[in-house]
């Protein structure tokens, strides 16, 4: 799999097309799976994770994954490379920084990826632009079924699928969905909504995830409790609170540009503006106005831009695409203004 | 601005110490901070969080349970409060008394609801009797009792082609 093929453009998840996408960016659901015989992960010693990641690997790859599948062992990648797939949803943060054989499988078009030797011996995740999440919950459990024909899993009757920690045990499935919510950010209303969402038994968390701060206006929204809901109930209770979120931040958009269009616009404007004439910028400074330009685009205030192009420089713009496409290692500094090329290059400069 | 340790990259952290009621601003680089472990903002997984809260909620007395290591994987449930991490299947067994309770906290449930694997674990009497054979051929390894190893391998070779 050459990576610096992939660096130059944004896998399924940020394609910017399917239902909704005005607001949402796109839906994941990953499934927990250990099998028997061998210990968790992190209790296997170096021949069992190399001894699992022989035997996994070539089952998963014959479940068919999806076109153009490969396995890649991350025991030897680079940093760098490691922070790629981190950036692209493809692997987490702690298995970039495992120890012993682990590894991933993912497609070609990055629908789907299957982590092994994560803290549980398979972590499979599949991936769908837009609010797709009944069809990427179909396509996950179909995945599982092929790769469950030819393993066996770590399973009770009564507690389900076995996980190495307990808040994944059940069902082993997190479900979430991706949501940009620049107007509830812009009038103060997203606190109120992320409480209310939480009293729903839901999580909702940044862009990377667990403990990361929401950057861009980009919000996660997933299930908490794993044991005692069904797949599909837990894909119904998310499925039916982002549409009220979703028009609560449609209605917030529409009053903001009948009441004060001006600013909006302004606010809009300027954040081209400064993305196609920045010389030096900052990951942060740039989600923020990534964030505008993605509302102007949507709202139709900006043309000659498409939503997938700004959904790309979300990621495109992170240090370690960034270092991908350019081919090195880069200072702090050097980032910011490779960055600031990058953009101005890709948004047309003024 | 260079970095005050290295004096070779350009410093991006820029911290102030307070020692003893003194102010010193101290600067540097990436590198330079990530090994001092200074200027980096904190980053906690989930996993840290739940394994600290559930050090607290886990039950703490179990008295039955204080001395018991599981056969397979050799976890006590000391070592699971402190790491929120279990060690292999066989431990939600054996700490079940004081998982139960545990989970009903923190999942507000202890029965699974959904679907089954296509092949669930048929005969849990082999996979035990694989995990001991490894765990065996580990330990005689580690004390260099190759004789013994080649055995417990070959045995462990047996059982899994006869699966």
């Amino acid at each position: 799999m050459d990576l610096g093929k992939l660096a130059r453009h944004a896998g399924e998840w940020l394609r910017g097309t399917g239902a909704d996408s005005d607001i949402v960016i796109s839906c994941r659901i990953r499934l927990a799976r250990n099998v028997p015989d061998f210990p968790f992960t992190a209790r296997c010693t170096a021949a069992q994770k190399t001894e699992l990641a022989e035997i996994l690997s070539e089952k998963v790859l014959d479940a068919d994954i999806g076109e153009g599948a490969e396995y890649l062992p991350l025991d030897n990648l680079e940093e760098v490379d490691c922070l790629f797939l981190v950036a692209r949803h493809l692997i987490s943060k702690d298995h970039a920084e495992a120890e012993g054989a682990h590894g991933v499988a993912f497609d070609i078009r990055e629908t789907t990826s299957v982590m092994i030797n994560e803290e549980d011996h398979l972590r499979i995740q599949a991936f769908r632009s837009g609010f797709h999440l009944e069809d990427t919950w179909a396509a996950i459990d179909a995945l599982d079924n092929r790769i469950s024909e030819r393993t066996e899993y770590a399973f009770s009757e009564r507690l389900g699928y076995l996980t190495a920690c307990p808040p994944n045990i059940g069902t082993g499935m997190r479900a979430s969905v991706m949501l940009h919510l620049p107007a509830l950010g812009m009038t103060k209303q997203i606190e109120q909504v992320v409480q209310a969402v939480q009293k729903m038994g839901l999580v909702v968390r940044g862009l990377y995830g667990e403990g990361t701060q929401a950057s861009g206006s980009l919000y996660q929204i997933s299930n908490q409790r794993t044991l005692g809901k069904s797949e599909m109930e837990i894909v119904e209770n998310i499925s039916s609170t982002v549409p009220t979120i979703m028009t609560m931040e449609r209605k917030t958009r529409r009053a903001l540009m009948d009441r004060s269009r001006d600013k909006l616009e302004d606010k809009i404007w300027r954040s081209l503006g400064l993305l196609r004439s920045a010389r030096v910028v900052s990951s942060g400074e740039t989600l923020e106005h990534l964030s505008h330009l993605r509302l102007g685009v949507n709202l139709r205030l900006v043309d000659r831009l498409d939503s997938a192009t700004v959904n790309q420089l979300f990621i495109l713009t992170l240090p370690a695409h960034l270092q991908k496409i350019e081919g090195r290692v880069l200072e702090p500094t050097q980032r910011d203004v490779v960055r600031a090329n990058f953009i101005r290059e890709t948004l047309g400069e003024q | 601005m260079l970095c005050e340790n290295c004096k070779e990259r350009p410093a991006t952290f820029h911290v102030v110490e307070i020692t003893d009621g003194e102010k010193r601003e101290v600067h540097l680089c990436e590198q330079c901070a990530r090994d001092k472990k200074v200027a980096l903002p904190p980053s906690l997984s989930l996993n840290e969080i739940l394994s600290s809260l559930m050090e607290a909620h886990a039950e703490k007395d179990v008295p039955e349970l204080s001395d018991v290591a599981c056969p397979d994987c050799g976890m006590t449930y000391a070592e699971f409060r402190r790491t929120g991490r279990l060690g292999c299947q066989r431990d939600y067994a054996i700490f079940e008394k004081a998982l139960l309770p545990f989970l009903e906290k923190i999942q507000g449930a202890t029965n699974h609801k959904g679907k089954t694997p296509r092949r669930a674990t048929q005969d849990t009497g082999q996979a035990t009797e694989l995990l001991r054979l490894r765990r065996e051929l580990n330990d005689a390894i580690a004390s260099e009792r190759y004789e013994e190893a080649a055995k417990l391998r070959d045995s462990i070779r047996a059982l899994r082609e006869g699966q």
